[in-house]
């Protein structure tokens, strides 16, 4: 039983990580809230279909609790000491190199509802069909703010732009 | 001379009767005949214009069905990376998506603002051909397998370019 843990940790820790990073940008509050996703997951007693749909729950329950975190009283109040949000792509951590760190930074400046579904799709690399089944969203929806959200990235990094 | 010119006034009303009920068919006729020519005329232009939508469309079947048979795929046509027909048909050859990874890439680039991401991988093999996987923001998926040798050092498209640099980096 162990053993399925340990798998399961060490397949979707990294990835979960990133993406509650995405969200919350702060460490302790992103290795927080994947430690939570995984005690939910092994003390939820909903059968998982497959490997995907276990990925899947993993991503939404991690979003869910970043999100929970940000709107907590105590987050509402205090500011993070450690970790600019100018520079938060540097924590992010990817598996393979990013050349242009600041369209990462606009990436993660964007509006949860554009950010998680732009993040996915382009640093994590899922398809359309995949983001909407783990944000719970329509596919249309998902393309819809894959666009708009481009053109928020587009705005952001312009106006940055000296 | 007077009854003349009485005969004549005479005359030249039932001249102008006769004309006036002329003219007065004439128009009948004319405006008979304008009616029909406009007609005609919107026929004819709404035929020219069917014909010509027509062909447009032909021509762009003919142009979407000769860039997927040289690998172009839709991008030629709809928003995307545009490839030259020429170009393509030397050096790209469209491919089955084979779904790769962003780990088992050699390359990738991500084009947020573009709408893109591209994942390369060198081919086994003797020849120098590179596998490109292009993911669009609409949902379109297409791969491409470049021939390296025939792709030109200063090429400006960005898919052979992007098999260049994924040479370098394998």
């Amino acid at each position: 039983m162990e053993e399925k843990w340990s798998y399961l940790v060490d397949e979707y820790r990294a990835m979960l990580y990133r993406i509650a990073f995405s969200n919350i940008k702060n460490r302790a509050d992103a290795e927080d809230a994947v430690q939570e996703a995984f005690l939910r997951y092994m003390k939820d007693e909903k059968p998982i279909q497959n490997k995907e749909h276990e990925k899947a729950w993993l991503i939404r329950t991690t979003i869910h609790i970043c999100l929970d975190i940000l709107k907590s009283g105590w987050y509402q109040r205090t500011v993070p000491w450690n970790e600019s949000f100018e520079n938060a792509a540097k924590n992010i951590y990817l598996p393979y190199q990013v050349k242009d760190d600041q369209t990462l930074d606009a990436v993660l400046q964007l509006p949860v509802h554009y950010r998680n579904p732009i993040y996915l799709f382009y640093y994590e690399d899922y398809s359309i069909r995949e983001i909407a089944e783990i944000l719970n969203e329509k596919e249309g929806t998902v393309k819809t703010r894959l666009r708009r959200g481009r053109e928020e990235v587009k705005k952001f990094l312009t106006e940055r732009r000296p | 001379m007077g009854i003349q010119e009485v005969q004549g006034s005479g005359g030249a009303q039932a001249y102008q009767k006769k004309k006036s009920a002329e003219r007065g068919e004439g128009f009948q006729k004319s405006f008979l005949q304008n009616l029909k020519d406009r007609d005609q005329t919107k026929q004819t232009a709404a035929d020219t214009q069917n014909g010509t939508g027509q062909s447009i469309t032909d021509t762009q079947g003919e142009a979407k069905k000769k860039a997927k048979s040289v690998g172009v795929g839709r991008i030629g046509i709809t928003s995307g990376i545009r490839v030259n027909a020429v170009a393509a048909q030397e050096a790209l050859q469209a491919v089955e998506v084979r779904h790769m990874s962003y780990e088992e890439s050699d390359h990738i680039k991500i084009a947020v603002t573009e709408g893109y991401t591209l994942k390369g991988k060198r081919e086994d093999g003797e020849d120098a051909r590179v596998y490109v996987e292009a993911k669009y923001d609409d949902g379109r998926l297409e791969a491409y397998q470049v021939e390296i040798d025939r792709v030109s050092e200063n090429t400006q498209q960005e898919i052979e370019r992007f098999a260049l640099e994924t040479m370098k980096e394998a």
